[in-house]
């Protein structure tokens, strides 16, 4: 509600910016004087603009308290009151006593800590932080925001980069009884209706029988009153509760992210569980309740971290869209015509990928693919290291597409990156497949697609150094182009600065086609840990946008310590931007429309263009 | 197993499953036969079929996704050719129910234990039991005991080995996919028990 005040969502400024342009054909520039007008309506006076920063700060702050609110009945008080002694409370000291040094560098490498086990000391990370940090700090530099990087939740994975992110379950030895089991800053379970374990994050499941039976006692004593418990909140935790038939999905988090993106990422937590095993694992637990699932889920420790990782990095978690790898139109038009002539032959989905980017993608008539389930696909395939190493033919299933039946995925890496994964119902159609490929592949060798991903890879997509100076006197010229750096481009210039006027990152979505850019990283959000930050401050502001209880805003503009960012929905798009915390307001507004318009005039070389699967 | 009701619908499926296709059919001096490597997870069926096809190993261990499919030809001293059309199949449980999928059809079964884990000798005798009751009635079967460069943590001495292979109608050998140890001996032995097309036509 607070946030209410600063983002304007006066439905009249609104409707006005609506009128002008009711759909994509209107000429962008038109959004751009709407939200101008809109925008710069907040701001009087320059003097506003001095007063502005402290008076958001302070909303940023308010607007955490109507949270708790959710979901939480008195029941789950209680609740909370039997989960604050079971967990809570060391928790609390740990994020009272320990050096925050030490606690970056515990978790930052945590395989330093893996080898010797022995909390026994007596778990106050100052004690063995001096060994941790320094052996860290070859990998981060503990800057004066340590603090707040330690807050950002900086520490909940393990080395965040992604090269250094290595797939796999970690800290097995832990269990519920270990300090450092209970420091981590991210939990996640999932357990049998019965109690029964079936997967944690950390830790060995079945050493955490106990206390997956604590979560199990806490869920169904609130149901037992016929209530539904979401949420509980104790101290600096939340934690979050998603049931799906007979199967608990629990979360346990200290770092702050909103409640509506804890639980989406429950529900994706459950769907790659689906994408395994299907919906009908549940009969399994109507035969026996106390039906064991971990041995159904062997092996798959890999998926599910890897999917866990990418919450703190893919912005396709939340904003349930998906992105593609920049092509030159007439390659991405090659990639796509063979693979509709194997669509046509009978093939459920055909798709091509370069790591977690759509290169291109055709389904069969009146087939369409939720960006979720596409997620969920690529994770899963590129999670799994046997793929790379053969042609495979596994059966998969897509939650959003049919949660009961298992598809049939044909899967073969090309190159190191680039992956085909041919879908189909049919059991037998391997053969097909594999002659599928092999047509593919030499139209790809033909055309080139190959290599001109391989280059788009290195080239990367959009940077923010590139944002057209002038929009105006370069409207309607169809010369631009990704990957054309003009000599000129002042690149030494602004490597302090990021972009033009303070830009420094930006997401696009757009609503029509399920798809999102996102610009290149670039100075200053150069470190895993300034761009986890900044991912978790799209992630914040994405959820007060479409936070149901405060109806949808159309604009924030939102200034802390951190980042000015700028957030802007439409009917056709929805636009996320960082800027320098000490970017002008007006000027922050210009840039915007400057990005807007700069998507759209390489929109064929970023989207996918006429993609039929996601018509519905 | 565990997850029965996961099959998929059996009724989907073509008549011969898995078959090779059409890029040139067997004759009498070039065979082209399906074979299936089943057995408990982290046996070393991919070690052996990478190491068969490839010559490589890989001591991190990657988890088989359903099936992977590799080829790889022999010459024998007939002056025959092998070409092996290998389906190397996941041991996780949940794909157990799948397991038809992959051997329906197959002319060769490999089924394979380490030699260090009863658990995975027991897991061997199912699959033996299932191909018996499901496989093709002329299926060749090989039964291997693998990892046999772990010579001081052996718990199946090779006479068990041999005695269930010998009770069953299949051949034992003992391998390391490590070492290489009779990798190539198990393919080659496979190739010259196969029924020759020309006697049977």
């Amino acid at each position: 509600m607070a946030s209410d005040s600063t983002s304007s969502s006066s439905d009249s400024a609104y409707d006005s910016a609506a009128d002008h342009n009711p759909n994509s054909d209107t000429p962008i520039n038109n959004h751009d004087s709407a939200i101008d007008d809109h925008l710069t309506s907040l701001t009087l006076t320059p003097l506003d603009e001095d007063l502005a920063p402290e008076k958001e700060r302070e909303i940023e702050e308010t607007d955490q308290t109507p949270m708790p609110e959710i979901g939480v009945t008195e029941v789950e008080e209680e609740a909370a009151d039997v989960l604050a002694s079971e967990v809570v409370v060391e928790e609390e000291r740990e994020s009272n006593s320990v050096s925050a040094t030490g606690d970056v560098g515990l978790a930052w490498r945590e395989e330093e800590v893996e080898a010797p086990a022995s909390p026994g000391s007596s778990g106050y990370a100052g004690e063995r932080g001096s060994s941790n940090a320094s052996s860290a700090s070859g990998i981060e530099e503990i800057g004066e925001d340590q603090v707040a990087e330690r807050d950002g939740g900086l520490v909940n994975g393990v080395a965040d980069s992604q090269p250094a992110w290595i797939p796999g379950k970690r800290h097995v030895n832990e269990d519920d009884t270990s300090i450092l089991w209970r420091r981590r800053k991210k939990h996640f379970f999932i357990l049998s209706h019965s109690g029964k374990p079936i997967y944690s994050r950390y830790g060995d499941e079945h050493k955490l029988a106990g206390f997956s039976a604590t979560l199990q006692a806490i869920i169904s004593f609130v149901e037992n009153g016929g209530d539904r418990v979401k949420l509980v909140r104790a101290g600096k935790h939340q934690v979050v509760f998603l049931v799906k038939g007979p199967i608990y999905l629990v979360c346990i988090s200290c770092t702050e992210e909103p409640y509506e993106s804890l639980r989406g990422q429950l529900e994706l937590l459950y769907g790659q569980m689906i994408l395994i095993l299907t919906k009908s694992v549940n009969r399994c637990f109507e035969k026996n309740a106390k039906f064991d699932m971990t041995p159904l889920l062997g092996g798959t420790d890999a998926v599910f971290s890897s999917l866990i990782h990418s919450f703190s990095w893919n912005p396709a978690t939340f904003l349930h869209a998906y992105t593609c790898l920049p092509l030159a139109y007439p390659t991405r038009q090659a990639a796509g015509a063979i693979l509709q002539d194997v669509a046509d032959s009978g093939v459920l989905f055909a798709i091509l990928m370069c790591k977690h980017k759509v290169v291109s993608l055709v389904g069969a008539e009146k087939a369409s693919l939720h960006p979720d389930d596409m997620l969920l696909l690529s994770n899963f395939v590129m999670s799994s290291e046997s793929f790379r190493t053969s042609e495979s033919f596994s059966p998969i299933c897509l939650p959003k597409y049919n949660s009961m039946a298992f598809l049939y995925a044909y899967v073969q890496y090309l190159d190191v990156n680039t992956y085909l994964m041919l879908l189909t119902t049919r059991s037998d159609a391997f053969y097909h497949l594999k002659e599928c490929r092999a047509s593919i592949e030499a139209v790809f060798l033909k055309s080139n697609v190959l290599s001109e991903v391989q280059r788009s890879m290195l080239d990367g997509g959009m940077h923010i150094e590139d944002l057209p100076v002038d929009p105006s006197s370069r409207s309607g010229s169809a010369s631009s182009h990704l990957g054309q750096h003009s000599p000129e481009r002042f690149r030494d210039t602004y490597t302090s600065l990021g972009g033009p006027c303070g830009l420094w990152h930006f997401i696009y979505r757009s609503i029509y086609l399920d798809q999102y850019v996102s610009s290149e990283f670039s100075a200053p959000i150069n470190t895993p840990q300034q761009q986890k930050r900044l991912y978790r401050a799209y992630q914040k502001i994405y959820a007060s946008m479409h936070d149901k209880g405060f109806g949808p805003n159309k604009t924030q503009f939102r200034r802390d310590d951190n980042y000015v960012l700028l957030c802007w929905v439409t009917q056709d798009f929805e636009l996320y931007a960082a800027f320098d915390p000490l970017a002008d307001k007006a000027m922050a507004i210009k840039t915007c429309n400057r990005v807007c318009q700069w998507v759209k005039d390489v929109e064929n070389e970023i989207f996918l263009l006429g993609a039929s699967p996601f018509s519905w | 197993m565990g997850c029965a009701s996961s099959v998929p619908d059996r009724t989907a499926r073509g008549p011969n499953g898995l078959n090779p296709g059409g890029d040139g059919p067997s004759d009498a001096k070039n065979l082209k036969v399906k074979l299936v490597l089943l057995g408990d997870s982290g046996v070393g069926k991919s070690c052996i079929v990478l190491r068969f096809v490839r010559g490589q190993f890989d001591p991190t261990s990657k988890v088989t996704v359903g099936a992977s499919f590799l080829s790889q030809t022999i010459a024998l001293q007939d002056s025959t050719t092998v070409k092996f059309e290998i389906w190397d199949t996941a041991g996780q449980e949940r794909y157990a129910a799948l397991a038809p999928l992959y051997y329906r059809g197959a002319a060769v079964a490999v089924i394979v234990y380490d030699l260090t884990s009863p658990e995975s000798f027991t897991k061997a005798q199912y699959w033996v039991k299932e191909l018996q009751k499901h496989g093709s009635p002329d299926i060749v079967m090989a039964l291997v005991g693998n990892k046999a460069d772990l010579l001081d943590r052996r718990e199946i001495p090779a006479e068990e080995g041999i005695e269930y292979a010998e009770k069953n109608g299949m051949f034992y050998i003992e391998t390391s996919a490590k070492t290489a140890d009779n990798i190539n001996q198990l393919f080659e032995e496979i190739a010259k028990r196969l029924p020759r097309p020309d006697t049977s036509q």
